[in-house]
Parts: structure tokens; sequence; C-alpha cells
């Protein structure tokens, strides 16, 4: 009785009794979050969505930024040429374009080959078939020089313009620029969205675990009273923060998987719409596997802060109240 | 051998002095019973030797060393020399017996193996080894004290000391849990027993150290 526990252990080792502790704490946690399967599953929940939202929409953009990335966005100018205007005067016109100096190459869109073309992809012959005459207008698609500004785009489109034959003149670099400055702004919007969703994510869970704490204020005064150290009090809740941060994480991924494949839908319309022969890509491995680890790490992250903070003033409450 | 020994120690609280003054030696492998009025000192010497709190003069020598040396990790290491028992016991009650006894193992590290044979051993010693995994939310106050003790004297520590252990407990459970305390003490067990209950101290044949006001009144055997 009179032996200290130090030669008592023996054999065991500080390392084996360290491991033996994080597998004690460890368990111990695992098994409070099974006893509370409400508790478990609210937070879980919340960590869930506040991960799985900001990650569903950066895989949005990501798969948008690849039309964009995909489109050749060397400057060029769509000429649409009037419904009567005939095969003859489209050659003309493209012959007039081709000598002026500040353009490389004007080609010719066929209004015959284009109706084809819109049917073959939209598969509306029907549609097109009823209809008494082509709708579709010849195009010219003129391609200035590289070192043309965008000032002398305009001012190019304006000249075109005026040609005799011509009904109307876009630009079709302008929606790619729409469309970057659009996913520049998602971009940063989803950054902050994400950032607010973490933050509120580590305070919830804060909470929790705080709550967690002071439901056992009882078992860290007592280890604290019987020679335990405040790590070996703080170590069952940070294990708790890590499995609510987990679990959390892998919800998220389930719920990314199930939002992916509810949006690729709309998304695979647009990309067609764009003329983008990709389809939305799935998440992969890298995004449950991500969030997975995120959620870990911010569950960590909030115990560790939690937990420190609140252990060492019940400890030091203790001290006061034994008074 | 001389264990534990108070120095001139002080404690003041603001303007009022906890303990004033204090010498006190306990040697090895003796028990010795600590009395006195409520407020005589009794829980603050006691918190001051687990260093719940520090002295505000002289010093705590426990195997010659100051307690004053024993700061951060190291407090811990220290306290886990001691087994400490409560009035009011202090058992976790979302944890059975095995588990509440098996703390200060799982603190010190040990396996589980160990862990099990010495939890057994400690049941056994205080006469609840039916009550391995029982709720403790079900056994009587005498009972709930003696998984206290088992839980105080499973890691085998070097000193014993209790706070009011029979404050709560009959005549009969408390002339019980002291012949417990007793067994510890002859297998070499240094043991404190803080208590104003008279008719224990008239029954003991130990040393008995009387306190008021913050000093040492009176010692000698009961």
């Amino acid at each position: 009785m009179t032996q200290p526990q130090k030669r008592d252990q023996g054999h065991w080792g500080a390392w084996a009794a360290w491991r033996a502790q994080h597998r004690a704490a460890a368990s111990t946690s695992w098994q409070k979050l099974v006893v509370q399967p409400v508790v478990t599953a609210v937070t879980w929940l919340v960590i869930a969505i506040s991960l799985a939202l900001p990650s569903t929409l950066l895989l949005t953009l990501d798969n948008l930024s690849a039309v964009a990335g995909g489109v050749d966005r060397s400057p060029q100018l769509s000429v649409l040429l009037t419904g009567d205007s005939e095969l003859p005067v489209a050659e003309q016109l493209q012959r007039i374009l081709k000598s002026w100096p500040e353009i490389d190459d004007v080609v010719l869109l066929d209004r015959e080959l284009a109706l084809s073309q819109f049917i073959q992809q939209t598969e509306l012959a029907t549609v097109v078939g009823s209809l008494a005459r082509n709708p579709l207008p010849h195009t010219l698609i003129v391609m200035p020089g590289p070192a043309l500004s965008a000032a002398a785009m305009t001012e190019l489109g304006q000249r075109v313009q005026t040609l005799s034959g011509v009904d109307r003149v876009i630009v079709d670099t302008r929606w790619v620029a729409r469309l970057e400055t659009a996913l520049q702004a998602g971009w940063r919007w989803v950054l902050a969205l994400g950032a607010v969703m973490l933050m509120g994510a580590v305070l919830v869970l804060g909470n929790t675990l705080r709550l967690a704490i002071e439901a056992r204020k009882d078992e860290i005064l007592v280890v604290n009273l019987i020679g335990g150290s405040p790590a070996f009090a703080r170590r069952p809740f940070l294990y708790l923060g890590l499995w609510y941060g987990v679990g959390g994480g892998l919800v998220a991924a389930l719920l990314l998987m199930m939002m992916t494949w509810w949006m690729a839908g709309p998304v695979n319309t647009l990309f067609l719409l764009y003329e983008s022969p990709q389809t939305m890509r799935a998440p992969g491995a890298f995004y449950p596997m991500s969030l997975t680890v995120l959620g870990g790490s911010l569950g960590l992250l909030s115990a560790r802060l939690a937990a420190g903070r609140y252990v060492r003033q019940l400890v030091s409450l203790a001290s006061s109240q034994n008074r | 051998m001389l264990m534990i020994e108070f120095d001139r120690v002080s404690r003041r609280f603001g303007q009022q002095d906890a303990l004033r003054n204090l010498n006190l030696q306990i040697d090895d492998g003796e028990m010795a019973l600590l009395t006195g009025h409520s407020g005589a000192g009794k829980s603050t010497l006691l918190r001051l030797l687990l260093l719940l709190d520090r002295p505000t003069g002289g010093q705590i020598l426990v195997d010659g060393q100051s307690t004053k040396q024993v700061q951060g990790n190291a407090v811990g290491h220290y306290r886990r020399r001691f087994g400490v028992v409560f009035q009011e016991h202090r058992l976790l009650f979302d944890r059975n017996v095995r588990d509440n006894i098996a703390l200060p193992l799982e603190i010190a590290g040990f396996s589980l193996h160990d862990t099990n044979r010495r939890v057994r051993a400690a049941l056994d010693k205080v006469g609840l080894l039916a009550k391995e995994r029982a709720d403790p939310n079900g056994l009587s106050g005498g009972e709930q004290q003696r998984v206290a003790i088992a839980r105080a004297v499973v890691a085998r520590p070097e000193f014993l000391i209790a706070d009011e252990p029979t404050g709560n407990l009959d005549p009969a459970l408390s002339v019980e849990i002291m012949t417990l305390f007793e067994a510890f003490n002859q297998v070499g067990v240094t043991v404190l027993v803080a208590t104003h209950d008279l008719s224990l101290i008239a029954r003991s044949r130990h040393r008995l150290m009387t306190l008021a006001a913050g000093q040492l009144m009176q010692a000698g055997v009961a």
C-alpha cells in the first residue's frame, strides 16, 4: 500500500500510458455523443450546413470558371446581316471587311448551314420545319488584329454597323467578360459567406462544448483534486470537439453530394447554353475529404478554445469555493 | 521519519488569519486526527497540504521538500501521492462504481489489466466487491463513502487525507469508516483525518491535534 505508484506501473511505460489515456478519452467522448443522439444530430447538422453551403457554391463556381476559362476570348465581332440579304451580298461584305487594315480575318456563316447546325443541336426539326422561311440571317465573324483596344473595338463595331445590309453588330467577348466579373464577385461572396458560416460553426461548437463542460463540472473538479493535469481534464472535450467536427464534416460531404446531384441538371443546361461540352464536375474525393478534415480541425480548434479557457476558470473557481 | 511538516505556516484572507504561525508534524506511517470548531482552519490546512491554496507565510515540507518548489505540471504529480476523502464524497454519478474507483488509475496511466485488478482489490478491502458495476445513485450513504475511500486508496497513495469523512453518516457507519482508515494505516499509509465528531475522537487511540483560531492548541493522544 505504501509503494509509490510510479514503481507500480513498472513495464507499462509513459508512452503506453499516454496512449491508454487518449484511447479512454476518445472512447468516453464518443459514448457521450451516442447517449445524446438528438443533441449530436443537431450539432452535426449545424456544422454540416455551415460547411456544405459554401462548398456547394465553391464547387459551382469552380465549374463555371472552367466554362469561362475554356472560351476563346480573342476579341471578335458578330455581324448579323438583314434578313433579306442574300449570299452574294454577304460575300461582298466579307471581302470589304477583309480589306480593312485593322481586321485580320472574316468568316462567313451561311444561314442555311447555321440552321442545320441549330436543328442538330436542339432537335427542334419539327418546329423549324413548320416555319415558312429560315429565320436566321447570314453572319460574318470579324476577327480584328490583336492590338485592338476595347475602345477601338467599339469604334470598329460602330463603323461596321453603318455598312449597307448590316442589321446588328455584337461584340462577342462581352458575355465572357461579364461572366468573369460575375465569377470574381461570386468567389469573393462565397469566401465571405464561408468565413462567416465557419465562424458561426465555431461559435455553435464552442457553446455546445461549454455546455458539455458545464455538465461535467464535477468530474473536472474531482480530476483536479486527485492529481489529473489540466491536459487530462481537457482531453475528453477535445475529442468531443473532434467527433462533432468530423461528424459534421461527413454529413456536409453527404449534403454536398446530394446538392450536386440536384443542381447538375440546371448547371449542365447552362453549360450547353454557353456551348461548353463539359458537364458538372462531381465532388470526387477531394471535397468530402477536405470537408471532413476541415470539420475535424474546426472541432478541435473550438474545443481547444472553449475547454482551455473554461476548464481553467472552473479549476480556479473550485479553489476559491473550497475555502 | 518525518513526512509532513508545517513550519510557521500562515494563511491570511484579507484582514483575517485562517492559520497563524502553525507548526505541525506528521510522521511516516502515523495516523492523526485533526479537530476544531468550524472556521478553526482544518479545511484551510488540508487545502494547503493538497496545494489547492498556498500559504501567505512559512512553508510546508513533504519528505523534506518545500511545497513552494512544486509548480505547474508537478502539482498533479504531487497530488497523486495523496488519497483524498471528502465529507460529500464527490462521486461521479454518470459513472458506475468501477469507473469512479478507476479514475485515479486512469490519470496515472495504468493499463486496463492493472486497473481492473486494483479496482477489485480496493473494492474487496471496503467490502463492496459485489457492487462493482452498480450505479452510485443506488448506494446508501455509507456505501458511497466506502466507494470514495476505495477511490482514494486504489492508486496506493503515500498519504490518506480525509476531510470530515463521517459528517453525513450515522454513528455505526462512522465507526466502520474509521476502522477502514485504521486498516489502511496498519499497512503503512500515513493517515490524516479532519473531524469534529466527538464520539470518533473519544474512541480513537491516535494522536489528536486541536486547531483554534488558526493555531494548534493541543496535541496528544485522544
